[in-house]
């Protein structure tokens, strides 16, 4: 091998590399709203209080719908990790409004067509619902993801947690971008 | 050819060394044809020191043939150096004492072959990961062929290096992230390539993806400990990142449109950027290509 030739390989290999990142679905590793959203999931789990007696036993269920990057990022880090004494369980929901009972439910960008009747069926049941839209407040959304000057943030309607029984911390309350009382 | 040269040179030196035997630059010469190149060095050395031989260009051009040789032969990296560096500086001598200039195209041969073989033991190093021998071997290629002609323009040589030292230091940077220095030096290795060449897309794609990296990187560090106002911290070192990639990734985009790492890049950059809409139009623009296009 001639030493132009070493030269060339060497320019060339993080151009192989990069060509590496994201496909088509984006790949897990590099998809950094993923990751962030995964550990907000998990400190929100913390700071919430679910007054249904039910909830507080057995495991801490959380379902994602849409987003399989969020899912395998919470199993890999969060799946073995437990909210006060609940050990937590995460579940790959079908896209389908017939949601089974869970604390947490995260429904992402690709299945926005679902959360009107997703809202409508959850009505005053103890779930956290979390998406990531405009506007998701209003439609009944506890928590929404939103982008702020290129950083992930969240913003949370009191309103809705008090409908589905919840009590939010005011850590919780204080460090969101925006509080609908 | 240049072996034909060679070998009517060492004739028409031979010729020209009519004197006997005891002649220290004659026995060199001998041992040199006969391939005893360790004698023939010893003999050329004491040569080049006598009040006979001393200026003489003739003398000069054959020590620098031989160790020359001796360096080719040599098995040992710190031996080859040595004889190198002695060619090299045997060669310039001739080549100052050779008014006539009739050993010119002979020694500036032999020069450059020399100087090529330190841009070679660069590369080679660079390949080995050894970045501190790839640097001091490069540093004597520059100044060896400087040497020669002050007004050479190293710049594509410098910019070819440069980016392969980046490369190495990118690696390293990728196996032990918590030492950011090999990063600086990357970041610096590459930014040195843009001040000579602004317009090289290796070093802006390269540059771009070492920060965009790095940013992704810090992210990816979050773990279960780590509560919301960490995140944010996280989240905002990250976006510094992020941010200086986007320049580097776009210039080398503007270079080359339809090139799909750099519109993957810019999709990813984007996406961590928490722009969706920028995100989604480059990854459109990527699909849009079709896969012949891809290059």
């Amino acid at each position: 091998m001639t030493a132009t030739r070493s030269i060339r390989i060497l320019l060339l290999a993080p151009f192989f590399l990069f060509a590496a990142v994201p496909q088509q679905p984006r790949e897990a590793e590099k998809d950094t709203t993923a990751i962030l959203q995964a550990n907000y999931l998990y400190n929100i789990a913390k700071l919430v209080e679910w007054k249904d007696a039910d909830m507080r036993n057995g495991n801490f269920v959380i379902g994602v719908m849409g987003s399989a990057n969020l899912y395998q990022e919470l199993i890999k880090q969060y799946s073995t990790r437990t909210v006060g004494k609940q050990p937590i369980e995460v579940r790959k929901l079908p896209r389908s409004a017939e949601v089974e009972r869970c604390h947490m439910l995260f429904v992402g960008r690709s299945d926005l067509g679902l959360l009107p009747e997703i809202y409508k069926r959850m009505n005053g049941k103890p779930t956290l619902v979390v998406t990531e839209y405009t506007g998701a407040l209003e439609d009944g959304a506890v928590v929404n993801f939103v982008k702020v000057d290129n950083l992930l943030k969240y913003e949370m309607s009191l309103v809705n947690a008090q409908k589905h029984g919840l009590v939010v911390g005011l850590t919780l309350k204080n460090l969101a971008h925006r509080v609908e009382e | 050819m240049k072996r034909i040269a060679h070998i009517l040179l060492i004739a028409f030196m031979a010729i020209g060394m009519v004197r006997g035997q005891g002649d220290p630059l004659v026995d060199a010469l001998r041992k040199y044809q006969a391939g005893a190149l360790l004698e023939a060095k010893d003999l050329v050395d004491r040569a080049v020191v006598s009040a006979e031989h001393g200026t003489n260009a003739e003398a000069w051009l054959l020590r620098g043939f031989i160790y020359k040789d001796a360096f080719k032969a040599a098995t040992d990296i710190a031996q080859g150096d040595g004889f190198r560096a002695v060619a090299i500086t045997s060669l310039q001598r001739c080549l100052a004492l050779d008014e006539a200039g009739t050993y010119r195209e002979n020694a500036t041969q032999a020069y450059d072959y020399l100087a090529r073989s330190y841009f070679n033991d660069a590369a080679r190093a660079l390949t080995e990961m050894n970045d501190q021998r790839a640097i001091d071997v490069f540093g004597k290629y520059k100044e060896a062929t400087l040497a020669l002609d002050p007004t050479a323009d190293l710049r594509s040589k410098e910019v070819e290096f440069t980016n392969a030292l980046g490369t190495v230091y990118t690696k390293r940077f990728t196996a032990q992230r918590e030492d950011t220095t090999m990063f600086e030096q990357a970041v610096d290795a590459y930014e040195h390539v843009l001040a000579i060449d602004p317009e090289n897309y290796g070093a802006n794609y390269n540059l771009s993806t070492l920060y965009y990296n790095r940013g992704v990187f810090n992210i990816r560090r979050i773990s279960a400990e780590d509560e919301i106002p960490t995140i944010m911290q996280v989240q905002e070192a990250s976006r510094e990142f992020f941010q200086l990639a986007l320049p580097y990734m776009l210039k080398a985009h503007d270079m080359n449109p339809t090139r799909k790492e750099t519109l993957l890049g810019l999709e990813g950059i984007y996406y961590s950027l928490q722009d969706q809409e920028s995100s989604d139009k480059f990854r459109q623009l990527f699909e849009e290509i079709a896969p012949e296009e891809h290059r």
